[in-house]
């Protein structure tokens, strides 16, 4: 499950596509009115209005208290990610990136589109001239910069701080949010792997790109690709002998992951005479891993696997 | 014209008729057990369970509601393979109900595996799986047969809803033919 921080430009539907994302991910969005309504118990109206007018207020100590509303904002989103970790969470503004920031899983999305199209949305949206539009903008985006300067002391629009960053001039707030839906779900695999690689001391090559090695492998990611079976390519290495140094001297890195059966495929296609070898490492994987699900296609399972692909108008019987 | 045995050049009988519908009346009790007090959703896949699937179906003594779906290749001159499409989805609501999906055969798991992620999108209680016949050693997918009728290995059958070619579906047995060069 992800954590995904929404940074937007004032009128870049960025507030739309945070709520159309918490719909889709069945979450709610924290953004800055959820956190003035929970984060610092009853506030006067008076401190309420002050706290949503200028991001100074925020510098302010709670009555009876030697801590500032900004330390109480930064320790109850940083809560609420670490308490979210089998639940999706989002965070609308507030300079969530920043405070985020090298937050494992969480994934930081910056929604932007040119001059003309905040300035027309904001138009349309308030029902105002595009002059009076413009004056909002103007405002709306100090407003932003100067909430993240005044309590992280950084920039919001530097885009070296997300991962993701949208102009919704020519995508849609359903396109958007399919985006984002989709690397949440990659990222969310991503990370559960790297997480299990540091409890089992296996090797994370998640980062590599992808280099098969011969033509069965390609062919044989393609077959997957067509049964709709996500895949990741070697994924990972298990270390399965060490010298009495504790070097590791046999390791396998099985061919492709299958995130979705929990599922780790070695093919032994192209040269047979390594097959006693590999079928000791899965051995050796299954006793040292224990819960590792890792199978061997046989050269025999892949060409038939093939054979039988190209004869059938339909896939169906026989596969 | 040759008859269908000809035709397929069947070797041997591996399950008659008997053989299966015996094996049948054991999983229709099994299932009806299992299922007992459950709204239960029952799922063929075309066209290989055709006969296997009305033959269970008649055996699982509950009020169940039967769908068949179906899926299809098209090859893609940029592959040996092509992409696989649903080419008859299901018409019944399964969401938050059980659904057992009826097969043929299951060899890699490959293609079960592709349906049961296309079902599972539909949000049911849970999927099970029952085959006629099931080639353990060569399953390569974590997929959740709970019931099978028979084991097999790498042979190549025909018969009982199995085909070659399309030929062979209606052979009332499962037979073994020659492995296709």
């Amino acid at each position: 499950m992800a954590i995904i921080t929404i940074s937007r430009q004032n009128g870049s539907l960025g507030d739309e596509i945070a709520d159309a994302l918490a719909s889709r991910l069945g979450t709610i969005v924290v953004s800055r009115k959820y956190a003035l309504d929970n984060f610092f118990g009853e506030i006067n109206p008076g401190t309420l209005d002050r706290l949503n007018e200028s991001a100074k207020f925020f510098d302010l100590t709670l009555p009876g208290s030697d801590r500032t509303y900004a330390d109480i904002l930064v320790e109850r989103i940083r809560a609420l990610a670490s308490e979210s970790k089998d639940k999706d969470l989002i965070i609308l503004g507030m300079g969530g990136s920043v405070l985020l920031s090298g937050f494992p899983g969480a994934i930081h999305v910056r929604v932007t589109a040119s001059e003309t199209t905040r300035l027309n949305t904001i138009a349309k949206k308030y029902r105002i001239t595009t002059d009076e539009a413009s004056e909002v903008l103007d405002i709306g985006d100090r407003k932003h910069r100067k909430f993240v300067r005044t309590v992280y002391g950084k920039d919001i629009t530097s885009p070296e701080q997300f991962d993701l960053i949208l102009n919704t001039d020519r995508l849609s707030v359903d396109e958007c949010v399919d985006a984002i839906a989709e690397l949440a779900r990659k990222h969310d695999l991503r990370v559960k792997l790297s997480e299990s690689n540091d409890s089992s001391n296996t090797i994370d090559h998640q980062t590599r790109n992808i280099a098969f090695k011969n033509e069965t492998e390609e062919e044989f990611a393609r077959i997957l690709s067509l049964y709709n079976i996500e895949w990741l390519y070697e994924p990972k290495t298990f270390p399965v002998e060490w010298d009495a140094e504790g070097n590791v001297t046999m390791a396998i890195s099985p061919d492709f992951y299958l995130p979705k059966f929990n599922l780790y495929l070695e093919l032994t296609t192209m040269d047979q005479r390594y097959v006693t070898k590999k079928n000791k490492k899965m051995r050796l994987v299954k006793e040292l891993y224990p819960g590792t699900n890792i199978r061997i296609v046989y050269k025999k399972d892949f060409n038939e696997l093939v054979d039988r692909l190209k004869m059938f108008g339909g896939v169906g019987d026989n596969s | 014209m040759a008859n269908l045995e000809e035709a397929l050049n069947t070797e041997r009988v591996v399950y008659s008729e008997e053989t299966i519908q015996n094996r049948i009346k054991e999983l229709g009790r099994q299932i009806t057990e299992d299922y007992k007090d459950k709204e239960l959703i029952v799922i063929g896949v075309i066209k290989g369970s055709l006969y296997f699937l009305s033959d269970l179906t008649r055996a699982i003594d509950l009020p169940i509601k039967i769908d068949m779906v179906g899926f299809s290749s098209i090859p893609d001159t940029t592959s040996k393979t092509g992409i696989v499409r649903i080419t008859k989805d299901i018409d019944i609501d399964i969401t938050d109900k059980h659904v057992l999906v009826v097969e043929d055969v299951i060899r890699t798991g490959l293609t079960t595996a592709y349906i049961i992620q296309n079902l599972e999108m539909k949000k049911p209680k849970d999927i099970t799986l029952c085959s006629m016949l099931l080639n353990p050693d060569r399953l390569l997918m974590t997929i959740p047969v709970k019931y099978y009728g028979f084991e097999i290995n790498d042979q190549w059958l025909a018969g009982y809803g199995l085909d070659r070619n399309e030929i062979g579906r209606n052979l009332p047995y499962i037979a073994q033919i020659p492995k296709q060069k």
